[in-house]
This record gives C-alpha cells, sequence and structure tokens, in this order.
C-alpha cells in the first residue's frame, strides 16, 4: 500500500538525485559518472515498466504533498502521463549513452550531465502531474534546467539562443502561472480530472473561460512552438546534438504539446472545449503551423536547421490531433506523441553523428555520406520515412488516425493539410536522402575522425540504430498490447467514456 | 519545569554578545559565532514556546502596560524574528570567513548590536520602544556601511545618516502627536481610541512618509542603491535582507492596527486608507518597473542586486490595495523569501569580488566559470526574486496573484508578472556568463570555502521554502494579526 | 488431427516467409555471409507456388490487423513474379561484372530483395492496409533501383516515378481512410461488399483508378517508363514490369468490380485506355528508341486493360463473365514484357541495333520534372523567399526599437541620478508626508460631514 504512494515520487527521484549527486563530482571523474547515470536510468526504466503494469491493472499510484493550503503538489501515475513517462524514460537511456559518447573529453560534463538529469527530472515531473500547479513547477523546472544546456558550447551564438530561449519561455511561463491562478480563483480547484472539470461553471464564466483557455495555450504554445511562438527553436539548434535530440524529441517540445493535451482533456474536457468554440481556431492553428514550418524547412541548408522547423511542423500533428474533437484524432494526436519523439530523436542522433566523425553541418556537404556512414545513414532514412509517413513506420500509425479522426469529426480540410505536410516532408527529406545514398563523395570530410572498427564510436551508433528499430517496430507491431498505440485507444475510453 | 523568558534572552543575548565581543576584541569571532548560534537557539526556543502557548504578552520587570515596556509576540513578529535569526546565521557565519580581525573586530560588535534592536523592535508592542529601537538599528547600520572604508562607502554612508536621522524624526513626529492626542503610545490601546482627527491625519503623514524613507520606496530609494553596494558583502545583505523590512514591519503593523480607526463609521475611514493603499500601491508598481529597469542597465553586479532590491520592495507595497488575508500573507511570505534569496545573492556577489577584486559584469566570465558553488548560489536565488516555481518566490507570487485576482484588481498581479520577467531578465543577464568561455586568464584571489557554502546554502533554503510552505503561513496565523483587515 | 495442426502451422510459416526471408536477407550484415542468397530468397516463394493449396494466415499484432493469403488467382502471380526475379538472377552476373565491388552494388542488392519483399508481400496480401505498405515498399525500392544506375538520365526517371509514387501514395491513404469510416474490416472481400453501398463510392473508385494508373506508369501518368526503360541497365529493365504488374493488380484488387455499376467513371476510363492505346501506337511506336520500345509496348497493353476494366465498371456483367482472366492478363504482361526487354538487350548485343530520334521522350517529359521544382520556386518567389526579407525587415525594426530603448535607459539614468540629488529627495519626500495627510484628510472630512 505504502509503495502505491510513493512510487511516483521515486520515479521522480532517481533522477533528481542523481542529478545533485553529478553537480557534486569532480570533472574527472567520469567512470562514476556514467555508471551513475546509467543507473539512475535504468533504475528509472524498470520502476516506470512496474507502474505501467500497475496501472494496466487498475493501480492508483499517487503522491500527495501539501504546497499550499488548500493546494497540494500531487504526482499521479494515470493512464496519459504513463504515455510520456514511458517515453521520457526510455529515450533518456538512449540519450545518455549517445551523450556520454558525444562529450568525451569535452570540457564541463558534470555541470552538463548534472542538468541533463535535471532535465529529465523536470519532464518526468510535467508528465506525473496531478494538477495544474504541480504541472506549472515542473514546467518552469525544465525552463530553467535546459538554458544552461543550450548554452553549454559557451560561443557567442549559444548565448544568443539562449537568451532568445528564455525570453519566449518565460513569457510563456508567465502567461500560463496568470492563467492557472486565475482558474483557481474561480474553481477553488486544479486537479487534473477526466473529461475536465469546468463544466459544471456557471455560463456567465465562459467569456472568461475562453481568456484562460487562449493564455494556458499561448503560454504552452511557446514550448511546443506553435506557428508565431516558435522562433526559439531553430535557433536553439546551435546546443551539442543529444540536447536536440532531448528537446525536440522528449523534453521541452513535447513538454509543451503534452501540457496542451492535459489543458484540453484533463482541464477543459474535450467536449467542453468544443462547445466553448476554441477547438476549431486551435486546429487551424495547428493547420497553419505544419504547413509553414514545412515550408520553411524546405530552404533551409543546414541539416539541423531543416530538422528543427520539421519538428515545428510535427508537434503540431499532436495539436492537430487534439483540436479535432473525436476519439479516432485523439488517438492520432497522443500516438504521435510518442512516435515523432522515437522518430526525431533518430534524426538528431544521426545528425550528431555525421557533425561528430565527419564535420558535416550542411546538407549540401552530405554527398555520398552513406557510403561511409551505412548504419547511421540507414537508420535517418527510416526516421525520415517515418516522418513522411510511409508505411508500415510509426508515422503512418499517426497519420492515419488524424485523417481518420478528421473524416470522421466531419472536418475534411484536415485531410489536404495532411496531405500538403507529407508531400512537403518528401519534398525535404527525400533530397537529403537522395544525395546522402547515391551521389559521389566530395573527396574529402571537412572534419574526418577515425574511430576504429566501426563507422563511428559505438556509443554514438548504437542509439540511433535502436531508435530506428523502434520506430519501426512501433508501426509494425501497433496493435501488439502495450503498444503507444493500444495505449492510446485505452486513454481514449477513458476521455471518451459515454 | 522552570519557563524560560525567550522573549528578553531573544534581546539581551546580542547585547550581551556585543559587548563581549567589543571588550575582548581577539576573541571577537569566536563570541560572535557563538551568539548568533545562541541566538539563533533561543528564537527556536520562543518559537516553540509561542506555537504551544499562542501569542504571547510580556511585561518587562512586572510592570503592566500604560507605565513599563511590553514586549509582544504574535505571528507576524515572530515570522520577522524567525527570518532575522536564519538571515543572522547566515550572515554570522560568512562574515567570519570575510572580515579580517582588524575589521572583524568592528564588525561582529555593531552586528550584534543591530540584531539586538531589530529583535527589539519586533519585540516592541508600543509605538515609542519602536522608535527607539529604529533610531539604535539605523546608527548601526550607518556605522556598518562606513565600515569599508574609501571614498565612496563613507559619501554613501553619509547620506543613509541623514535619511535614517530625517526618516526616523518624521516617525518620531507622528508618535508625538498621537501620544499628545491619545495619551498612550502602546499599539493595543491606540488601536481602540484613534478616531479620525486632523492630528491623526497629520500623524499617519508623517508617520508613513518618514516608513517609505526608510524602506526606499521609490522614489525615495535614492540612498539605497550607493549605500548597499558599497558596504562589505555581509553588511550588504544584512541591509537588504533585514534593516529595510524593520520599517516595512512597522509599517504594517500601523497598517493593521493603528490605521483602521474602529470608533468611526465603518467604510468611512476605511476610504481613507483605501487611498492612502492605492498610492502606495501606485508606488509599489513605479518601483517593479524603476527598480527593474535601472537593474538592467547596471554594469556592476552589487548594484545590479541593490536595485534588485528596490524592485522587490515594491513587490511588497502591492498587498497594500489588495487589503486581503491572503496578499499579506503573501507579502510576508515574500519579504521573507526576498531576504533569504537576497542574503545568498549578495553573499555572491561578495564571493565573485572576493575573487576577482572586481564586479563588473561584462567580465564576468574570466571568474564566474571558477567559482561553481557561487554562480549556482546566485542562480538559485536569482529563480526565486524571478517567482519561478519551486522557490519560495514563486510561493509568494502564486499568493499575491491570486489575492490579486480575487479583489478584481488584476493589473496589480500584472505588475507581479512583468516584475518577475525583468528579474529574468537582469538575472541572465549575469548568469549567461558562467557559460561563456573567456580567452583572458584570471588573476584569481581565493575565496573561503565557507563562503561559498553559506551562500548555496542560503539560496537553497530559498528553493526549499517553496515546498514547505503550509508550515510558515501557519505560524503567521498565531494571534491572527491581519484578522481585523478582512474586507 | 495433429497432422492438419501442423500442416497449418508449416504453410502459415511459409506463408510468412514469402515476404519474410527477402526482407531478412536484405540487411547487408546477413546477406554478405551466405553464398546464393539471392536464389535463397526466393525459395519460400517456389515452395508456395509449387503447394497447390490455399492458405490465409492472419496478423492480428501486424499494423492493424492484416492478413495474408494465397489461392489460384494470386498463386498465378506469384508464379509469373518468381519467373521474372529468377531470370534476372541468372542475368545479373553479366550484368554486373561493370560495377562488380562497388558501392552502388552493395545497394543495388539492398533494393533488389526490398523490392521482392514488397512484390510477394503484395501478391500475398489479403487486406487493403498490408497491399499499401507491400506495394509502397516495392515503390520506393524499385526508385533505388532505378536511381543506383548513377546515369543522369537514370535520376530523372527516379525523380518522375518517385514523384508520381509519392502523389499515388497520397490519394491511396485519402482512399484507406475514406473505406475505414466505411468499414471496419479492411479485408478486400469486405471492401468490395460495403464500398458498393457506400456514398463514396465514385470517389473512391476514382482516387483507386488514378492512384494506381500513376503506379503502373498507366497514360497519361506514364511519363516515367519510357524515361526508366531508356535509362536503366539490362537487369534491372527486365524487372520494370513489376511495378506495373502490381498497379494493375491494385486496381483489381481494390475495386469492387463486378459488384457495382458506374457507366460514366467506366466510359471515361474505357476512353482513355483507347486514347492510351492509340498514343502508344502513334507516339511511341513511331518515334522511340529500340531500347524504349517495352514501354510503349506497355502503355498499350494497360491501355488495353484499362478499356477492359471501363467495361467491366460501367457493366457488372461483363466483369463477372470474364473477370477471371484478369489475373491471367495481368501475368502474361508481366512475362511478356520481361521477354520483349529480353529480346531486345540480346538483339541489341548481336548487332548493334541503331537508335533512332533520341531526344523526343526527353523533352516531352521535362515539364513534370519542372513541375515539382516550379512550386519550390513559386513558393520562394511569393512568399517564403520574402518572409526572411519580412524579418529582416522585423529586425531592423527592433533594433530602432532597441535603440530607442537605449536612449530612454540613458535617460533613466539621468532621471535617476537627479533623483539622488538631496533636494529633490527632500520634496518629493514632503510632498509625499503632505500628500498622504491630505489622502487622509479628505476621506475624514467626508466621513464628518
Amino acid at each position: 500500500m505504502n509503495w502505491d504512494t510513493w512510487l511516483p515520487l521515486l520515479i521522480v527521484l532517481s533522477s533528481l538525485l542523481v542529478a545533485l549527486v553529478i553537480f557534486v563530482l569532480p570533472e574527472d571523474r567520469s567512470k562514476t559518472r556514467t555508471t551513475l547515470n546509467l543507473g539512475g536510468a535504468a533504475l528509472k526504466i524498470v520502476l516506470v515498466g512496474i507502474m505501467v503494469w500497475g496501472v494496466f491493472n487498475g493501480h492508483h499510484y499517487e503522491t500527495r504533498l501539501p504546497l499550499l493550503p488548500g493546494l497540494d503538489l500531487v504526482l499521479r501515475a494515470d493512464a496519459l502521463s504513463m504515455l510520456f513517462v514511458a517515453l521520457s524514460a526510455g529515450l533518456w537511456m538512449l540519450t545518455t549513452v549517445y551523450a556520454v559518447g558525444y562529450l568525451e573529453d569535452s570540457p564541463h560534463r558534470s555541470r552538463f550531465f548534472g542538468f541533463f538529469s535535471l532535465c529529465v527530472t523536470a519532464t518526468v515531473g510535467v508528465a506525473l502531474a496531478g494538477n495544474l500547479i504541480t504541472f506549472l513547477l515542473f514546467y518552469e523546472l525544465l525552463t530553467l534546467a535546459t538554458y544552461p544546456l543550450i548554452v553549454h558550447r559557451g560561443t557567442e551564438a549559444a548565448r544568443k539562443a539562449g537568451r532568445t530561449y528564455l525570453i519566449y519561455t518565460l513569457a510563456g511561463g508567465a502567461l500560463l502561472l496568470l492563467a492557472t491562478i486565475w482558474l483557481y480563483t474561480l474553481t477553488g480547484t486544479l486537479e487534473f480530472t477526466a473529461r475536465g472539470f469546468l463544466s459544471t461553471l456557471d455560463s456567465s464564466h465562459h467569456p472568461v473561460l475562453v481568456i484562460i483557455f487562449v493564455l494556458l495555450i499561448t503560454g504552452l504554445g511557446v514550448k511546443a512552438a506553435i506557428f508565431p511562438l516558435h522562433g526559439w527553436l531553430p535557433q536553439a539548434m546551435v546546443a551539442p546534438a543529444p540536447v536536440s535530440a532531448l528537446l525536440h524529441a522528449v523534453a521541452v517540445v513535447k513538454a509543451g504539446a503534452f501540457g496542451i493535451i492535459r489543458v484540453v482533456y484533463d482541464v477543459f474536457g474535450i467536449e467542453f472545449s468544443a462547445s466553448l468554440g476554441v477547438t476549431l481556431p486551435l486546429a487551424i492553428v495547428a493547420a497553419v503551423t505544419i504547413i509553414y514550418a514545412s515550408m520553411r524547412a524546405l530552404f533551409q541548408d543546414d541539416l539541423k536547421r531543416r530538422l528543427a522547423f520539421s519538428t515545428v511542423s510535427q508537434v503540431s500533428y499532436i495539436i492537430l490531433g487534439i483540436a479535432i474533437v473525436g476519439p479516432m484524432a485523439t488517438i492520432g494526436g497522443m500516438v504521435h506523441l510518442v512516435h515523432q519523439g522515437v522518430m526525431k530523436i533518430t534524426l538528431f542522433f544521426c545528425a550528431g553523428n555525421l557533425a561528430e566523425t565527419l564535420g558535416i553541418h550542411k546538407i549540401s556537404e552530405m554527398n555520398g555520406v552513406g557510403r561511409r556512414m551505412p548504419w547511421t545513414m540507414a537508420a535517418f532514412t527510416i526516421g525520415a520515412f517515418g516522418m513522411i509517413g510511409a508505411p508500415p513506420l510509426a508515422g503512418f500509425i499517426s497519420k492515419w488516425y488524424l485523417g481518420l479522426g478528421a473524416l470522421e469529426a466531419g472536418q475534411d480540410w484536415v485531410i489536404f493539410v495532411l496531405a500538403g505536410s507529407s508531400l512537403l516532408n518528401a519534398g525535404y527529406f527525400l533530397p537529403i536522402l537522395y544525395v546522402s545514398w547515391f551521389k559521389e563523395p566530395a573527396g574529402s570530410w571537412p572534419a574526418e575522425r577515425c574511430f576504429g572498427r566501426y563507422e563511428t564510436a559505438l556509443a554514438l551508433l548504437a542509439p540511433p540504430v535502436i531508435t530506428a528499430i523502434l520506430a519501426l517496430t512501433l508501426g509494425l507491431l501497433a496493435s501488439a498490447p502495450f503498444s503507444p498505440l493500444e495505449w492510446a485507444r485505452f486513454i481514449t475510453t477513458l476521455e471518451y467514456a459515454p | 519545569m522552570i519557563e524560560m523568558h525567550w522573549v528578553v534572552i531573544v534581546i539581551l543575548l546580542p547585547l550581551t554578545g556585543a559587548v563581549v565581543c567589543f571588550l575582548w576584541p581577539r576573541q571577537t569571532v569566536v563570541s560572535g559565532l557563538i551568539t548568533a548560534v545562541g541566538l539563533f537557539a533561543s528564537v527556536l526556543g520562543l518559537t516553540w514556546q509561542v506555537l504551544e502557548q499562542g501569542a504571547l504578552r510580556y511585561a518587562v520587570g512586572g510592570w503592566g502596560a500604560p507605565l513599563g515596556i511590553d514586549l509582544y509576540v504574535d505571528g507576524l513578529s515572530l515570522l520577522m524574528l524567525i527570518v532575522t535569526a536564519v538571515v543572522g546565521l547566515a550572515i554570522s557565519v560568512y562574515s567570519s570567513a570575510y572580515f579580517r580581525l582588524d575589521r572583524a573586530k568592528h564588525f561582529w560588535p555593531l552586528w550584534l548590536f543591530l540584531w539586538a534592536a531589530l529583535n527589539a523592535l519586533f519585540l516592541s508592542a508600543d509605538i515609542f520602544n519602536i522608535y527607539v529601537t529604529l533610531e539604535l538599528m539605523g546608527l548601526a547600520a550607518v556605522a556598518l556601511v562606513a565600515l569599508s572604508g574609501g571614498a565612496n562607502a563613507l559619501t554613501a554612508a553619509m547620506r543613509y545618516l541623514l535619511v535614517s536621522l530625517l526618516g526616523s524624526l518624521f516617525y518620531l513626529m507622528g508618535v508625538a502627536l498621537l501620544y499628545h492626542s491619545y495619551g498612550s503610545v502602546d499599539i493595543a490601546i491606540l488601536s481602540q481610541r484613534v478616531e479620525s482627527s486632523p492630528a491623526v491625519w497629520v500623524a499617519i503623514g508623517l508617520m508613513v512618509a518618514g516608513l517609505l524613507l526608510k524602506t526606499a520606496l521609490f522614489p525615495l530609494h535614492f540612498w539605497l542603491p550607493p549605500a548597499h553596494s558599497s558596504a562589505p558583502a555581509p553588511v550588504s545583505a544584512l541591509l537588504s535582507a533585514l534593516v529595510v523590512k524593520a520599517s516595512f514591519y512597522i509599517l504594517l503593523r500601523l497598517w493593521l492596527e493603528v490605521f483602521p480607526l474602529t470608533n468611526t463609521v465603518p467604510g468611512q475611514f476605511a476610504l481613507g486608507q483605501f487611498g492612502l493603499a492605492q498610492i502606495l500601491g501606485l508606488l509599489g508598481a513605479a518601483a517593479v518597473l524603476w527598480g527593474g529597469i535601472q537593474a538592467l542597465r547596471q554594469t556592476r553586479l552589487k548594484l545590479l542586486v541593490a536595485y534588485s532590491t528596490v524592485l522587490q520592495i515594491g513587490y511588497l507595497f502591492l498587498a497594500f490595495p489588495l487589503a486581503s488575508i491572503i496578499g499579506w500573507k503573501a507579502a510576508l511570505y515574500l519579504l521573507l523569501a526576498h531576504a533569504v534569496a537576497k542574503t545568498a545573492m549578495f553573499m555572491a556577489a561578495g564571493n565573485i569580488l572576493f575573487y576577482g577584486g572586481h564586479d563588473r559584469i561584462a567580465d564576468l566570465d574570466r571568474v564566474a566559470q571558477r567559482l561553481p558553488l557561487t554562480l549556482s548560489a546566485f542562480g538559485l536565488a536569482g529563480i526565486s526574486l524571478m517567482g519561478l516555481p519551486p522557490s519560495g518566490g514563486f510561493i509568494a507570487k502564486w499568493l499575491l496573484l491570486e489575492a490579486a485576482i480575487r479583489s478584481g484588481q488584476w493589473w496589480w498581479g500584472l505588475m507581479l508578472i512583468v516584475g518577475g520577467l525583468l528579474t529574468g531578465a537582469y538575472v541572465f543577464k549575469v548568469i549567461g556568463y558562467a557559460f561563456t568561455r573567456s580567452d583572458l586568464p584570471h588573476e584569481p584571489g581565493f575565496v573561503p570555502k565557507r563562503m561559498e557554502w553559506v551562500a548555496l546554502v542560503m539560496a537553497l533554503l530559498a528553493i526549499v521554502l517553496g515546498l514547505f510552505a503550509p508550515l510558515p503561513l501557519a505560524l503567521l496565523e498565531i494571534g491572527s494579526p491581519f484578522g481585523e483587515s478582512l474586507r | 488431427m495433429n497432422d492438419v495442426l501442423l500442416l497449418d502451422f508449416l504453410m502459415t510459416l511459409l506463408l510468412l516467409f514469402v515476404p519474410g526471408l527477402p526482407l531478412l536477407l536484405a540487411f547487408p550484415a546477413l546477406h554478405s555471409r551466405l553464398p546464393w542468397f539471392r536464389y535463397l530468397a526466393l525459395l519460400p516463394a517456389v515452395i508456395a507456388v509449387a503447394i497447390p493449396e490455399a492458405h490465409s494466415v492472419e496478423l492480428p499484432w501486424l499494423l492493424f490487423g492484416s492478413e495474408l493469403g494465397i489461392e489460384n488467382s494470386s498463386r498465378l502471380l506469384l508464379a509469373m513474379s518468381v519467373f521474372l526475379w529468377f531470370w534476372v538472377m541468372v542475368l545479373l552476373p553479366a550484368a554486373r561484372d561493370r560495377s562488380e565491388g562497388r558501392p552502388e552494388d552493395k545497394y543495388s542488392t539492398v533494393f533488389f530483395l526490398l523490392a521482392m519483399t514488397g512484390n510477394f508481400g503484395a501478391i500475398l496480401a489479403m487486406d487493403l492496409v498490408a497491399f499499401f505498405v507491400f506495394s509502397t515498399l516495392l515503390g520506393y525500392s524499385f526508385y533505388g533501383l532505378l536511381v543506383s544506375g548513377r546515369k543522369n538520365k537514370a535520376r530523372r526517371a527516379g525523380r518522375v516515378y518517385l514523384v508520381l509514387l509519392i502523389l499515388a501514395d497520397l490519394l491511396l491513404f485519402e482512399v484507406l481512410l475514406i473505406t475505414v469510416l466505411t468499414t471496419e474490416n479492411l479485408e478486400f472481400a469486405a471492401v468490395h461488399q460495403s464500398m458498393a453501398q457506400s456514398d463514396s463510392l465514385t470517389l473512391y473508385l476514382a482516387l483507386v483508378v488514378f492512384a494506381f494508373a500513376a503506379r503502373a506508369g498507366i497514360w497519361p501518368l506514364h511519363f516515367w517508363l519510357p524515361l526508366a526503360y531508356r535509362s536503366t541497365r539490362p537487369a534491372v529493365a527486365l524487372l520494370l514490369g513489376i511495378p506495373v504488374v502490381i498497379g494493375l493488380l491494385g486496381i483489381v484488387r481494390w475495386l469492387p468490380l463486378g459488384e457495382i455499376s458506374s457507366p460514366e467513371l467506366g466510359l471515361i476510363i474505357f476512353g482513355s485506355g483507347l486514347v492510351a492505346m492509340l498514343f502508344a501506337i502513334f507516339a511511341g511506336l513511331k518515334m522511340a528508341q529500340l531500347k524504349m520500345l517495352p514501354a510503349y509496348a506497355a502503355i498499350l497493353v494497360t491501355g488495353l486493360f484499362f478499356t477492359a476494366v471501363g467495361a467491366g465498371l460501367a457493366d457488372p456483367v461483363i466483369w463477372s463473365h470474364y473477370g477471371r482472366f484478369a489475373y491471367v492478363f495481368i501475368a502474361s504482361l508481366g512475362s511478356g514484357l520481361a521477354v520483349l526487354v529480353f529480346a531486345i538487350s540480346w538483339l541489341q548485343v548481336r548487332r548493334d541495333y541503331p537508335a533512332r530520334s533520341a531526344g523526343y521522350a526527353d523533352d516531352s517529359n521535362q515539364w513534370v520534372e519542372r513541375w515539382s521544382g516550379l512550386v519550390v520556386v513559386w513558393a520562394g518567389n511569393t512568399g517564403f523567399d520574402t518572409l526572411p526579407r519580412w524579418r529582416v525587415w522585423w529586425l531592423a525594426k527592433m533594433r530602432h526599437l532597441w535603440l530607442l530603448i537605449r536612449i530612454w535607459q540613458r535617460q533613466m539614468g539621468v532621471y535617476e541620478r537627479s533623483l539622488q540629488r538631496w533636494g529633490l529627495a527632500i520634496t518629493l519626500f514632503l510632498l509625499l508626508a503632505i500628500t498622504i495627510t491630505f489622502v487622509m484628510a479628505s476621506a475624514g472630512l467626508s466621513s464628518s460631514i
């Protein structure tokens, strides 16, 4: 019994404590640090595994600590949070392995890994948050923990990117805070409840609720990089590759998207949101983001920048899935939360490998790189096809349910958005694949390093290959038990129960 | 079991300590530290006593209210005492490493004396005693500012002295007017007798203005940045964290107990208070903006931190127009969080100055990377000042915003958010340098580990305050100091 | 009893291995160690052709739940495919001598096996999604096969093929969505039944026909076919029949032919088939190189096929009478094309057959490629290029604003210094005291009146 009340806290602590220990660890103790990192990650995966199993079998895990009179710090495991927790726990492990390989012999590793762990702590906290204030708490912690990672390189560009990031996110956080408190004064509770807790409110409050909704979405949309608020994301790609991977796939962007899911489903309730008339504008904003960012991606020559715009576009799939009211679209949105993470992390790992091994940063330098690094580029290919939505990869499943949901809800225009986006995705991913596989290499690479037996260091090679396989498996075995798709269906039955 | 008179001990112990430090300058550090620890323990004892017995009124020497000196402890004053004890202990530990002996022998007696004055101020139950302790505190503070020597410090100290005297003088005139009209200086008695009359109007005008001057609310903050930035680091810390708060405490006390004139028509005199509250709120808002912008333009670290104090004081005054229990609690929690965080911040600034010999922000990158603990302290304290979760500042901001929205005056809440963003801007202006690489090597000084750790512990405390808010908030309820201010 | 179960199990295994083994062997790590791995990959398919028994296997865990199966019609197609692949393998060594040991050869092996997987899988697929998945796999890996020839022309062919492929995929995706909304069960038979009654039947038909026409290179979406025939290596050219065959198979499988009557659409398809045949005869046979002959033959035959489909759509009776020949037709088309290619390349090797009017086919197809490039250029001109310009403008504005802020800041500094003058400070202080007094007084007076 006791176990049930402490498990969520343990999951959060499993990386928090690691972070704290790493901060005080001397710089040269890299063995200890790696052991700690991996140990923490493994422990977290085990705990999350236990929890997933428990939630599936109807267990109730909840940690409740008093924060303010009448307001508690609540960490709770529900079906939705498990989706995100499992994603972040799993990908953290891989990213840690990758980061250890990537940052070998570079300075300030203690600082880096400390904040790295802190970042995951915040992400897991965001996932497990049982009410809006807990969510806010970890959400802001995430902002703060990510900043040092973005400026890690210490160059002028990095500092500038960090500044932009902060301007955006702190302002967003402020709006979120305002909206949260406003909501609290209206209702006196902030607990996430399936199908929302606002529908009982008097209808005279509805205009205010619309304003609050807009404030919340704007605040969260900064991190989720919705169209006019996405400016920080392409700049933040100056960060080291593992950070970009984490930023784009697991932590920051996803926290924003996850927050929007929470707000729409568990604060307002999807049906109530629809009756307020706020979902259609949200869907339109998401659609505009999808198309606009894809268009921008077409014109980028810098690989990571192109991927960054692709993230902006892809994350809005999630939001689109939420904003189309209907169970199918919900499944699509939620499952894309996981799928996009797996695919995008693959792409960023690969981009990092290219930069680290051959010094390639631009697409125009990628001619024939597939011959030099076949494994990396194979993983990249799978990730890219997944993003396009080619069957049977993970992206196909998400797109499938999104399209289905749109038709089901009678919003046929979404189909065109999806089709257009797929086309554009093909337009900016396929040329990369083409030049890297089929063009002649240009003689020498910008800055080649040799890593012995494999095409690059094993710690750099294994993570993208694993995530690529995962992206394939998630699509192929979409209907297997405990797959993200099945889990998203499970959540949807809770949200739309009659 | 013998009943301990913690109330008296809390005042007498630092006085004794000051005398001991003064008489035996060679052992000054040791005796000072022992006193600080003892004092901390006695405040804990007092807390325990108050928790057991509720609000206490203690007549010194057994004489009653109108004639003798009364000491009074309720949740409000207890919180102030605790803040002072915590910050005081940290400052004591920090100073034990900061000063060399020639300075230390001046510092310790003055500091303990100041501590005694503070404690007495928080415990006083009448407005005249408050005047006396305020004056004592002011004199000790001026002497401490002058401690670092140098022309700048002396000018700043001189200015500070004049301000301090002027403020006290105005306060004293108000006290005299009230005494003349009602024949008592006891707060409890005054709160029953005071009614609307020209003498009271003038008295309130004089007292409030005097206290605002000492609290350094915009536009009367002109003395604060030079004084706080030119003083030695521990002194800056205690000035920002405690001394400024003392006059705020007095204002709050008077506001809650003396100014609402109970025997007039309800609502009528409240109107006057309402107008005054709006003025205070406006000045607070202006202080937030002004302090934030000025902090942003500073090129020296200690000045930046000093202007940040101006901003934070503005926050405190935003609670006046809200006038709800949540608002007051928020203000006091803010006071607590700010005291702790600002101490950490000044200590961090002191460390940087100690190490690099300068505090030019643009050249910080040479220093910052060598002092990770200090920079972490600065960053964590900054988080609390910004009001980001989880931190004491966040809780305060949350409560204040809640009060603002509940009272329908959301624009004050907006100022809070603007202030938070401004704070974020200037904090990260500094933090950013921790991550840039500097090509120029720097001639390093030596920073004692103790100084780094104290700063970090205080900063962590500011964070932890965000997780254990119910405790201090419950403490504030004792004796229900805000009970009457319900509107 | 046990025997039946065992047999069942073995058949299931076999069915899984038909597409599964080539897929596995496509991993370089696996096939680089094995001799004769190409033949090995073919083996399960050969066995499946040889065992004359209908069997199907449900795979509920795969995607949304899929089904693979084999019966007589698909056995015929499988046999044809096996035949084609086998011949290509036999001929490969001859084609390989020039590119031996080069990396693109390694790639084309991978693409070769992947395309084989796609081909077999699509033939065995019993539901829409599985067919879609395998045919897409076939499409993309076929692109790889085309392009790894490394000739410029091959690249152009590949590019055109790829654009059509993506468009077709998008359309089929929409088709799938429409279908799922109508029926839960995506097996071909069930889909036929429910689509026949659906409201969106016409849309469904049009999309399916259009998409598979693009994939199979049916006129007027034939651009890639002549280009491909002209530019690829002979071995690959032998395989060019396969996407055509799978495209036609898709039409037969996906359309509820024989169950519905849609005269208008049928007429249109019938007409386009006729025009295609005419086009193939006039444009193709007269002007093209000999090497491109099979392409025009393919266009001719697929045009013929289209007339049949059109007729079948218009009158279900026709289809139910003659529909069963469709598979035979498709199978013979595939093998026929291969024979043609083989014969021509043999002819070319024997005596250097003169190539005629090389330019024509090139130019006629240019616009397709330009079109995709045009989109980019157009988008660049109309906004997405100006967006950065706007940004620059905006940044300049911001910089200006920043300058203002700087000036303002300096002003603030002046104010701050003046605040620090005693005279002003004291004045403000006294003013404040007086104001407060007056505020209190005004309220107090109003109360006493």
